[in-house]
């Protein structure tokens, strides 16, 4: 059995308040393989944005171990973490956060400039690529103003996989996409896991965890449910 | 190509296009006037290296009673003395196309010396040749003579006699002579015996080999002055001074470490923009900064970012203002050197100071904006990323100022004043800072002609004449009094006092004036101690100056004074303020006994008349009536002119605070505008919920207006009590340099209520863009601002 993409152990989140500790998340305990599609639900605050902070190395686990792709984020400096995250994770938000005076190539170039990756004719090349892949290759030069939530959403898929990284994230990708635009997303995620991704999508729809492998429930911090579903 | 990073940079600084640039506008100013400072400086410093030091400046002068070579030989051959020279300096009234002046001709043993206080030839003859005079360029245009023409010396009371000017020569060791309204001219002792005054040298002047402090200079003085004695001559003075500074350096140094100090407020100033400017886009930008920090941005290339920003300002501002610098640097450095009387000679500013302003320039905004920019980029990516945009709250100030009387809409202006708490008090504080010198200066200009009316508080005549020869008294009066316009008059004997030190040299001379138990024209206005009574035999009143040159001279001390070489002792009773003059009074009569005369030399006039013209008239009748009476007048003075010279003098350092004030002021409005324009565009989506909800287009601008009215109150405040230490320095400085005025712990009120209504004019100023965009914003699109 190949070792999993990512390790979860005994993982909890802990954030200081007025009325004493909150637990966000408690004794998660997750493997996640190579090439799976997995689909986080839960009732609103059950932590799911949460966990994928921390599987993005955004935020830090209040206790656990946490490996992704043989990196312990627990362990990595703040500096190693950056440098991580640039290559080793593509992050998809709810509301796009394209940034708003780049255009959506300039955009999807951005994380290569970060992480220094290839010349820059280069990373034109590549970023003209992911956005012709996701079928936006004619929104190039556009500012993300004058795209729909669609386009802003397929752009932004585009720039998370700018450095080729083996897992994305993504938190309600298509909560602000209606359902046709939501669909033809999803099953943009799909191909991608196909051609070898491996995806966490935060979701409250039902019909995107139709498309995903497995699913985790999440009810006040602790996974209730865990199932593969197959096509 | 430039990468997204820097086009996205470059993208957001054009959304705040006029924020920038009126931050570089503000930089712009700031730095040209330093750099215009420090050029000048600099340039004066190289032009000073390369005229006066290179000139070799006589480090010590020594007054004997006869000169002649082997004197001057033997201490040429003292081991620490690299070169020697003779001199005569004889104190003459000079005439030239009916200008009279007071002038002094000097007499060198060596013309061509290179070694000691080199002359540099600048027009016509050099040397001068016996019957022909040479003049400092200086003085030239003040003499009234010109080259080529002539100029008639008369001294020790004989008759004029007509020398031609042969040339022109410039001695960097002067001061001056338009300044210190003295002709000076340059003469063979051939040429001095025409005159009918004594023709040999009685000054030994030398150069030390070594660069050396003013008291071993004193100690090789002593040295050469054993060695004169050694061979029969006899010092009666030595005169050594500060070594390696022209007459007026520092005068001129305290000047611009005056000048720098402002300087470098000015700077911060300007900083304090920038730390707004960036501030306020990394506030805005904080999830953005959060989104760059998720696609594996290191805090390195945020802070690479904004700092590059900041960066390019410094450079934009840099480039503009180095050039507007070295235009002003330019005629200012003029200014000064002709102050030093040194030639312009090397217009260029020296490339160092060019360099250490462009790299000043270019670094201070990034170091103003060094704290703002670590703290965003070392935010955690989690804590930017949760950062709802611009949701400041001033909600408890607000509460807080929900007064009775205070309206509604005004509420709404001083809540939203206070939302942005930093942002606030740096904009208070820039205006605060230029506010705070304008009071200082317009405090310190009161001080400065409360002082000069104090001054001349005692001096109850119109005008003044000085006799060329000591005359006796009584018969000076009478003939002075029976000319039609004059009220009254009062003749006073002047002499040179000269303190007898311990070591038994003779300090620097100066004025000793013979007051009458009886003096109706001349009060003293004493600080300390008493004035002199009827009965008061040796006894002295010095003037303050006085008292601090000679640190012999103190309150109730006994002081042996030479007076027409003869030693007298005295005791010092009393101190005036007599302004930047080192002078003394004694009682009349104990004078006259110590010089065996009753003699005057000066003659005090009261005038019928108080219209300038009318004045004028008297005088010439009067100066005629007394030559007539065979009194040789060597020059008259106006009270009232001398008042305003000497008071301009003095107010000319005010003015250039007041010049530093307005550029701080108008640094300052910027920032004012620059932080309104800010706060209306965070504030874009509650103006739109005002708009829809009915507010008219003159509330919205009331509420600006208000708002930038509220800033200018506090700053006004803050100004107020920023002057009181600003004020106390200023004095204290300008105490040190030219004279002292009285410290005054409150601003003065005009200057606060002119100071109140600069800043209403500057507050609607800056607030009238900002109010426009507010009013012409579109509720829909307000409303649309995410
Ligand atoms: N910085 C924080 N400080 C304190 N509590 C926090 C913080 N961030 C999240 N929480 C709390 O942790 C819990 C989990 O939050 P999280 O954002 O992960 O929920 P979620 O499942 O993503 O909800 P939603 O579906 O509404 O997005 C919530 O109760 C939230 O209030
Ligand atoms: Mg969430």
């Amino acid at each position: 059995m190949p070792t999993p993409l990512i390790t979860l152990e005994n993982i909890g989140k802990t954030y200081p308040a007025p009325a004493g500790d909150f637990h966000a998340l408690a004794d998660i305990d997750l493997a996640i393989d190579r090439g799976d599609f997995v689909a986080v639900v839960g009732a609103s605050g059950s932590g799911k944005s949460t966990l994928l902070n921390l599987l993005g190395g955004i935020d830090r686990a209040t206790r656990g171990r946490i490996v992704v792709d043989g990196h312990d984020l627990g362990a990595a400096s703040e500096r190693a973490l950056t440098a991580w995250r640039g290559r080793g994770v593509g992050i998809v938000f709810q509301f796009f956060q394209l940034l708003p005076t780049l255009t959506a190539l300039e955009n999807v170039m951005l994380p290569m400039d970060f992480a220094r990756r290839g010349t820059s004719p280069a990373r034109r090349d590549r970023a003209l690529a992911l956005l012709d892949r996701l079928g936006v290759a004619d929104q190039a030069d556009k500012l993300p103003q004058a795209l729909s939530g669609g386009q802003q959403q397929r752009v932004a898929v585009a720039r998370a996989l700018a450095n080729d990284p083996p897992l994305l994230l993504a938190d309600e990708p298509t909560g602000n996409l209606d359902s046709r635009t939501a669909q033809s997303l999803l099953e943009g995620l799909a191909g991608l896991v196909r051609d070898g991704l491996t995806v966490v999508m935060v979701t409250h729809e039902p019909r995107a965890i139709a498309y995903a492998t497995r699913s985790v429930s999440l009810a006040d911090g602790r996974i209730v449910r865990e199932e593969r579903i197959d096509a | 190509m430039l990468s997204p990073r820097w086009r996205k940079m470059l993208r957001d600084a054009s959304l705040h296009k006029a924020r920038t640039a009126l931050a570089i506008v503000a930089m712009v100013v700031g730095l040209a006037g330093a750099g215009a400072l420090l050029a000048s400086w600099a340039l004066v410093q190289r032009v000073t290296a390369q005229t006066f030091l290179a000139s070799r400046p006589v480090s010590a002068t020594l007054r004997v009673e006869r000169v002649d070579d082997a004197l001057l030989a033997r201490v040429r051959d003292l081991p620490a003395i690299a070169a020697v020279r003779a001199r005569r300096v004889v104190f003459a009234t000079a005439d030239a196309n009916g200008r009279r002046t007071r002038a002094q001709v000097f007499a060198l043993s060596d013309w061509h010396a290179s070694g000691i206080g080199r002359l540099l030839p600048d027009e016509g003859a050099w040397p001068p040749r016996d019957g022909e005079i040479v003049l400092e360029r200086s003085s030239l245009e003040f003499s009234g003579a010109a080259l080529g023409g002539t100029l008639r010396l008369s001294a020790g009371g004989n008759d004029a006699v007509a020398l031609p000017v042969a040339g022109i020569v410039r001695d960097v060791s002067l001061p001056p002579g338009w300044m210190d309204h003295v002709v000076y001219a340059f003469a063979t002792p051939a040429t001095l015996a025409r005159l009918r005054v004594p023709a040999t040298f009685d000054e030994v002047q030398f150069v030390v080999r070594d660069a050396l402090d003013r008291d071993a200079v004193r100690r090789v003085a002593v040295a050469a002055k054993a060695s004169i004695e050694a061979a029969g001559g006899r010092v009666t003075g030595i005169d050594v001074p500060v070594p390696g500074e022209h007459a007026h350096a520092a005068q001129m140094d305290s000047l611009a470490l005056t000048q720098g100090a402002f300087a470098v407020l000015t700077l911060v100033v300007c900083a304090l923009l920038v730390v707004n400017l960036v501030a306020a886009m990394l506030a805005a930008q904080t999830r953005e900064i959060g989104v760059m920090k998720v696609l594996g941005a290191s805090p390195g290339d945020i802070a690479a970012l904004y700092a590059g920003f900041a960066l390019a300002l410094g450079v934009a501002a840099s480039l503009v203002a180095l050039p507007l610098a070295v235009a002003i640097a330019r005629p200012y450095a003029a200014m000064k050197l002709d102050m030093l009387n040194f030639p312009l000679g090397d217009t260029a500013i020296p490339a160092w100071a060019l360099a250490l302003q462009f790299a000043a320039g270019c670094l201070l905004p990034v170091a103003a904006a060094a704290l703002p920019v670590a703290r965003a980029s070392r935010m955690r990516a989690a804590d930017a990323l949760r950062d709802a945009g611009i949701a400041a709250d001033g909600g408890v100030v607000r509460r807080r100022f929900a007064l009775p009387f205070v309206g509604r809409p005004l509420r709404l202006s001083i809540g939203n004043a206070f939302r942005r708490r930093a942002r606030m008090v740096l904009t208070v504080l820039a205006l605060a800072a230029g506010g705070a010198v304008y009071l200082g200066a317009a405090n310190l200009a009161s001080g400065v002609r409360a002082s000069v009316a104090h001054l001349f508080a005692g001096h109850r005549y119109d005008a003044s004449l000085r006799l060329v020869d000591d005359a006796e008294a009584a018969r000076l009066e009478a003939a002075a009094a029976t000319v039609p316009g004059v009220a009254g008059v009062q003749a006073l004997a002047k002499a040179r006092g000269v303190l007898r030190h311990a070591d038994g040299l003779d300090g620097d001379a100066f004025a000793l004036v013979g007051l009458p138990a009886e003096s109706p024209l001349l009060a003293l206005s004493v600080e300390r101690g008493r004035g002199l009574g009827a009965t008061d035999g040796n006894a002295l009143v010095v003037s303050r100056r006085l008292l601090k040159n000679e640190p012999l001279i103190q309150l109730d001390a006994e002081v042996e004074l030479q007076i027409d070489g003869k030693p007298t002792r005295w005791r010092v009773v009393g101190v005036v303020d007599a302004g930047p003059q080192a002078l003394a009074y004694a009682p009349a009569a104990a004078l006259d006994a110590a010089r065996g005369g009753v003699l005057a030399s000066t003659l005090l006039v009261k005038l019928a008349s108080s219209e300038p013209a009318a004045q004028l008239d008297t005088i010439l009748r009067l100066r005629a009536a007394l030559d007539g009476a065979g009194f040789a007048v060597a020059g008259s003075e106006v009270m009232r002119e001398t008042r305003r010279v000497f008071e301009d003098h003095l107010l000319m350092v005010v003015q250039f605070l007041g010049v530093m004030a307005w550029a701080m002021i108008a640094i300052g409005g910027i920032g004012l505008a620059s932080t309104m324009s800010l706060g209306v565009l965070e504030r874009t989506r509650e103006i739109g919920v005002m708009r829809a909800i009915g507010a008219s287009d003159r509330a919205i601008m009331t509420l600006v207006q208000a708002e930038g009215l509220v800033v200018c109150a506090l700053a006004w405040l803050a100004s107020l009590a920023l002057s009181m230490p600003i004020g106390y320095a200023l004095a204290d400085a300008f105490g040190r340099v030219m004279f002292a005025v009285p410290m005054r712990a409150w601003p003065n009120a005009d200057g606060a209520f002119a100071w109140a209504a600069m800043l209403g004019v500057v507050s609607i100023v800056a607030c009238a863009w900002p109010a426009r965009r507010a009013v012409r914003m579109p509720a829909a699109r307000a409303l649309g601002h995410a």
